[in-house]
């Protein structure tokens, strides 16, 4: 997200908190999770979240909402993003049904903290949803707190923010 | 103030008692008659005075096709001004809300204070004498009423008396204010799920005919929960409130208003209401909070109804479970829909935050509810299209229905009581001279 990067500590932005090599993981982690996004592999993302004390946040109105005094277009605890991923799977929820067509593009990768094997990445989004002959344009920018065993990431929280978060929007029936 | 335009059309041949013509949704010229002869004639609601709490407060809205500024004025009375320049007719608001003592016009410099008062004209000494700047004040809304903090606008200088227009309605309204233990409700500026979707505005009804079939999925996940308290639809806790075997009613009230009524349904669960808030701090004192101020009985009560009333006040307003729901019509086949969740005055934090989290779980663009609402709004304008065969059947309970005491027509559940109040109310609006 536009802000955490302009905020990191400027090492992130110099020489990266993160050695090349973990870059390109990121990057691959990420344009990994985008696919199974697109491609409504619900279970197979929803593996990719560890332990039972994650956040899926998509703030409503501001970016920075507090969801303890204002709304959130998704809060999702374990147990909430369970629930969402029954829904999405289940035909009788008309409003997943067709399924969208998805295409997303991911880029402004940018680790902007890094304590031992928690890493904070920034990036952004661009995508295109088709659904029953209308399409939709949806940008946004992630925060994900991830952990890095060495070989691949886990997703611990998530932070969607939606450049339309304060306007009157169509469903968002998939996962972003 | 407004103009009528003449028609020749004949729009109560459109409405029947059992059915109506699927052009009501479609047609455009209808629509703008809409605007016309309902929205610019009629009550509309337009904001909750919780919005503007002090000077210099504003907030935009739309009423019909009008733009509006709600503000505070320095005399703490809430105004409605139509968002238009007295000079050359330029915006003068473009924030969505905020605080500023005035509005200035950037086309020439034209300066408004917060009552809509022209306060300023570069160059003024440009007009001769005749010119009188006390007749050039932004427009205001000429009718501005309230109830319990609900502010509700008129265009139509004639229109009734807001108390005689809202009728039997107005205890509904004070299900939702008094579940706070000092009477007091907070709308938030700017916390609002806002969605479109591409439908006509009166399809956000009030149905109970509904939930079995379009939110089959909610029902679904519920039934493998094992409780659902402090979920969004408290109407399912327990039992199913949208069998037409529970003491649920469908209610239809003079001038279009209408309600799924489950008060009934819901005060037998009182105890257990009460049972669930104890167990922690806030819901403790929020429930001796509740007794001290509305007696045992009526505080049990309160509590079972869970401050909603499920009313809806036509044409723009709907009060459904946590929150305060406005309907805009932007064009025949497209609405938006603003849901601001409803903060208790008087009860602790948590109590708010967990109305919070039952609001967003089933409202809002990726919620458990809207979506499967506005898809099937969109079939339904896809379909309405088609008018081949045009009538749209709402004659569901007419043999089963009957007057209440509060001058109400009550009904089953899922009978189209709802829907034919609030087509009779259009017919009385679109055919009025």
């Amino acid at each position: 997200m536009a802000k955490q990067i302009v905020n990191a500590a400027p090492e992130a932005v110099t020489t990266g908190l993160v050695d090349t090599a973990t870059q390109q993981r990121l990057e691959r982690f990420l344009t990994y999770e985008a696919a199974l996004m697109d491609e409504h592999q619900y279970d197979t993302w929803m593996a990719l979240w560890e332990g039972n004390d994650i956040r899926y946040w998509v703030p409503c109105n501001d970016d920075d909402q507090d969801p303890s005094s204002g709304i959130a277009i998704i809060y999702d605890d374990r147990s909430q993003l369970e629930e969402r991923i029954m829904r999405l799977k289940d035909k009788t929820a008309h409003a997943y049904r067709p399924q969208a067509r998805l295409n997303r593009n991911i880029g402004g990768v940018v680790a902007v903290s890094r304590e031992q094997d928690i890493v904070e990445v920034a990036s952004n989004f661009v995508l295109g949803e088709i659904r029953v002959g209308v399409q939709n344009i949806w940008f946004g920018k992630c925060l994900y707190r991830l952990r890095d065993s060495g070989e691949t990431f886990r997703l611990l929280s998530k932070k969607v923010m939606l450049l339309n978060n304060d306007e009157a929007m169509p469903n968002l029936t998939f996962l972003v | 103030m407004t103009t009528l335009i003449a028609t020749s059309r004949d729009y109560g041949a459109l409405i029947k008692e059992d059915r109506v013509h699927s052009a009501i949704f479609t047609d455009e010229q209808i629509f703008q008659d809409e605007m016309e002869r309902i929205f610019h004639r009629t009550w509309l609601f337009a904001l909750h005075e919780s919005e503007v709490p002090k000077h210099g407060d504003f907030k935009r809205l739309q009423l019909g096709r009008f733009p509006i500024i709600a503000t505070r004025d320095g005399d703490g009375q809430i105004q409605l001004l139509i968002n238009r320049c007295r000079h050359r007719g330029a915006q003068v608001c473009e924030a969505m809300r905020g605080n500023a003592k005035r509005f200035q016009c950037w086309y020439h410099g034209w300066t408004y204070d917060s009552k809509g008062d022209l306060v300023g004209v570069t160059g003024a000494e440009a007009y001769d004498q005749k010119f009188d700047p006390e007749q050039h004040g932004l427009t205001r809304v000429p009718r501005v009423d309230s109830y319990r903090g609900f502010v509700f606008a008129s265009f139509d200088e004639q229109a009734m008396d807001l108390r005689q227009y809202l009728g039997a309605t107005l205890k509904y309204f004070d299900i939702m204010v008094d579940a706070s233990p000092t009477g007091e409700l907070q709308v938030k500026p700017g916390v609002v799920n806002r969605t479109r979707y591409r439908g006509n505005w009166k399809q956000v009804g009030m149905d109970g005919y509904h939930p079995h079939y379009v939110h089959m999925s909610v029902f679904k996940i519920f039934s493998k929960r094992e409780n659902t308290t402090g979920s969004a639809v408290g109407a399912l806790h327990l039992e199913d409130p949208f069998a037409d075997s529970s003491s649920s009613r469908t209610r239809g009230f003079e001038y279009g208003h209408a309600c799924l009524d489950f008060r009934a349904q819901r005060r037998p669960h009182a105890e257990q209401s009460i049972e669930d808030l104890r167990a922690s701090d806030d819901g403790r004192r929020y429930v001796e909070d509740m007794i001290t101020a509305h007696g045992e009985e009526h505080a049990k009560e309160l509590i079972a109804w869970h401050g909603d009333p499920h009313l809806g006040v036509f044409p723009n307003l709907q009060l459904i479970h946590d929150h305060v729901r406005v309907v805009v019509p932007i064009s025949p086949g497209e609405t938006e829909v603003l849901m601001y969740p409803v903060f208790l005055k008087g009860v602790g934090d948590s109590i708010n935050e967990k109305r919070l989290r039952a609001h967003e779980a089933f409202y809002g663009p990726a919620a458990a509810g809207s979506p499967d609402d506005a898809e099937i709004f969109e079939r339904t304008q896809r379909g309405l299209i088609a008018d081949a065969d045009p009538w749209v059947l709402l004659g569901r309970g007419l043999g089963r229905e009957e007057q209440d005491e509060d001058g109400s027509v009550a009904a089953c559940i899922s009978d189209e009581t709802t829907q034919r109040a609030q087509m009779q109310e259009w017919k009385r609006l679109m055919t009025r001279r």
